[in-house]
């Protein structure tokens, strides 16, 4: 059961079977396609894509009938390591997003996503921020954003939409119009409630419970709170495992090493973006191909350093190949990788890493995105005296080091304020003693001035002021400035 | 202080000494060749007062938001992923928005990854469990300099750090609750 306020977001990827043989070949997604299982020639359909459904193809058919109704179906074999694979490619899209995730069942995720507003926006921007993500891995996930796992889940089967959001306190009239199927009930249940005439969650959840008690058992409850909305189990966090691997059956025998090669190199691309997503990188590689004669051919790849891009580690895996070549035909593949997190450049010695050119780029962008072109980038000092004479240049971390000379002390620094407010003083003796500032009213308990600056008489823009270091009488410690141009008082900013 | 993959948070009053401890911890970072940001939700930050502290500013991204908590918020989470920041602050001032616990383990599992050392300055503590150093600032003594009775600058601010959390070793200079000075 979701506590009160909590916001789950529900990642499905419908037919989940076909998605993730198409994440493993791509171009299949414009084909009609059938994964089946079983010895041929008796095998039958596990699933179908898109065009395979428009086609007529259910599951349970033969591969026989399938074909009748449809001349150029694809069939691949059902994988089950390409399906964890797919599992595991969605749930690190999710842990980009949110760091509580649960492995639900093949193809349906859950995220916690309570207090991500501040991060992405609303709801709405969450999900399609976790559907982007999903995306990035090669899956076509739908994504749902409910109070509770149960209702997400209904709604992002019930509707059509890539996302769906429940607002809080909509729960209950998105439930009642959904149809029963999308629950997943066992067939006894489903004919049962059939036989009663029950078509909608909002006429089971309007059943008596202690009659579906008495006639269904812990079944008939279970079913109801579902169909009320609540979560029936606690949530179990998932934690990824330290290595992450990426498998390819393939429908026939590969003994050249070129085209082994161009294989290894889409279960890479579908690795290294499950890396990027994660801001992982690799530190040892194992590579398992398993050979036609029922053998098996396995590599380990140190990483001289760690690595995320597709074609250094294809190149170190076309590499470890030339020198040592499997010793026959290969008829699946399996690239493993022990992720690290720390980051793969070294920078000059002695200095830490800095972030690469292309991760800046990124981060430009994105920072321009939020805050805008203008605020941003690496403080200048202006030579002047001027105070608060800084411009913005574009950042680029300089490679000298500017760390020759005494080493400075430590200094107090001002908090400014920008634009410096203006103030009201009373003086006493050529020297402070109250402060006016909008309402409230400080009285000083020790100051430290007059300090005076002036400059740029020369060019017109010519400035002077007075500056004082205050003790307020509420432990604020400030700087004010006196405007002797225009005889005004500002507050340039607090010590702190 | 620089417990790098983690979060630390700095609080006390105004004029306590955070932001002078924040940019001291910048300092260390710039001159030992790293690399630095400074989210800065009220605009404070004050580069000549960084630059006479020591810092490298060559080596310091400044991102102004405006007074806008949200966007500081998302523009911090963005910096702790982004692999080869030495250190992160995220300076929001007197009126530090509440972070649910969600994201206080998102920010510190992205810091984790990114191997950068997130410093939060605020009035109050809010990344909660989320931080693993959290230590506040407390002003014990000020000395003026200039002629006695009519002092002309302010002239340095002895600080004393206290420990609020720690769920590490102690990274900083010297011992935790000794007072420290800082020139003006």
């Amino acid at each position: 059961m979701s506590p009160p306020g909590s916001r789950v977001a529900c990642l499905w990827v419908p037919f989940f079977a076909a998605a993730a043989t198409e994440r493993c070949e791509p171009p299949l997604a414009e084909r009609a396609l059938i994964v089946v299982r079983g010895a041929p020639p008796v095998t039958r359909v596990v699933e179908a894509n898109a065009a395979g459904r428009e086609a007529g193809v259910r599951p349970g058919m033969t591969e026989s009938e399938a074909r009748a109704r449809c001349p150029d179906l694809i069939s691949r074999m059902f994988c089950g390591e390409g399906i964890v694979s797919a599992q595991h490619a969605l749930l690190e899209a999710a842990l980009a997003v949110s760091p509580r995730v649960e492995d639900t069942a093949p193809g349906l995720v859950h995220a916690d996503v309570d207090g991500l507003r501040r991060l992405f926006g609303d709801d709405g921007a969450v999900a399609e921020h976790l559907a982007r993500q999903a995306r990035a891995v090669g899956l076509p996930a739908r994504v749902g954003v409910a109070g509770s796992r149960t209702v997400a889940g209904v709604a992002v089967r019930a509707t059509g939409g890539r996302v769906v959001v429940v607002p809080p306190g909509g729960e209950r009239a998105t439930l009642a119009t959904a149809p029963l199927a999308v629950l997943d009930l066992s067939a006894g249940i489903a004919a049962t409630l059939a036989r009663w005439g029950v078509r909608t969650l909002g006429e089971l959840a309007a059943l008596p419970r202690a009659g579906l008690a008495e006639r269904l058992g812990p079944e008939g409850l279970r079913v109801h709170d579902l169909a009320l909305g609540r979560d029936p189990d606690p949530f179990t966090p998932y934690a990824p495992p330290p290595f992450w691997e990426e498998a390819q059956d393939l429908d026939w025998e590969i003994a050249d090493l070129e085209m082994l090669g161009a294989v290894l190199d889409r279960v890479l691309e579908r690795l290294t973006a499950r890396f990027g997503a994660a801001h992982v990188w690799a530190d040892t590689l194992s590579l398992r191909l398993q050979l036609a004669t029922g053998g098996r051919h396995e590599r380990t790849i140190a990483l001289a350093q760690p690595a995320c891009e597709r074609s250094v580690l294809a190149t170190l895996v076309r590499c470890e190949l030339a020198t040592r070549p499997p010793a026959a035909a290969v008829t699946a593949v399996a690239v493993s990788a022990r992720v690290v997190r720390v980051p793969p450049q070294p920078g000059r010695l002695g200095q830490p890493p800095a972030p690469r050119q292309r991760d800046l780029a990124a981060l430009v962008a994105r920072l321009t995105e939020l805050v805008g072109s203008d605020n941003f980038g690496s403080p200048r000092l202006i030579d002047s005296h001027h105070p608060d004479a800084v411009l913005l240049v574009p950042f680029a971390p300089a490679e000298d080091l500017d760390s020759d000379g005494p080493r400075p002390s430590s200094s107090v620094v001002l908090r400014r304020m920008r634009p410096s407010p203006r103030v009201e003083v009373a003086i006493e003796d050529d020297r402070p003693v109250h402060v006016h500032w909008g309402s409230a009213v400080r009285r000083i308990v020790a100051c430290a001035g007059p300090w005076r600056a002036s400059g740029e008489w020369w060019d017109g823009r010519a400035w002077a002021r007075d500056e004082w270091d205050l003790l307020l009488d509420d432990g604020t410690l400030c700087r004010l400035a006196l405007d002797r141009r225009a005889n005004q008082w500002f507050l340039d900013g607090i010590y702190d | 202080m620089l417990a790098r993959g983690e979060i630390t948070e700095i609080v006390g009053r105004p004029s306590s000494g955070r932001t002078s401890l924040l940019v001291d911890c910048l300092r260390e970072a710039t001159r030992g060749g790293g690399v630095a940001a400074v989210v800065d939700t009220d605009e404070a930050f004050d580069p000549s007062a960084a630059a006479r502290a020591g810092v490298d500013l060559r080596r310091v991204l400044w991102v102004r938001c405006g007074g806008r908590r949200d966007v500081a918020l998302r523009v911090a989470d963005l910096l702790v992923r982004c692999p080869g920041f030495t250190v992160v602050g995220l300076d929001l001032g007197e009126r530090p928005p509440r972070i649910p616990l969600t994201v206080a383990f998102r920010l510190r599992l992205a810091v984790r990854r990114s191997g950068s050392a997130l410093l939060i300055l605020a009035s109050r503590r809010i990344a909660g469990p989320g931080a693993t150093l959290a230590v506040q600032t407390i002003r014990r003594s000020l000395e003026w300099s200039g002629p006695r009775g009519a002092p002309t600058r302010l002239a340095r601010v002895g600080i004393d750090v206290r420990v609020l959390r720690s769920r590490g070793p102690w990274h900083g200079r010297g011992e935790p609750g000794a007072t420290r000075w800082w020139t003006a």
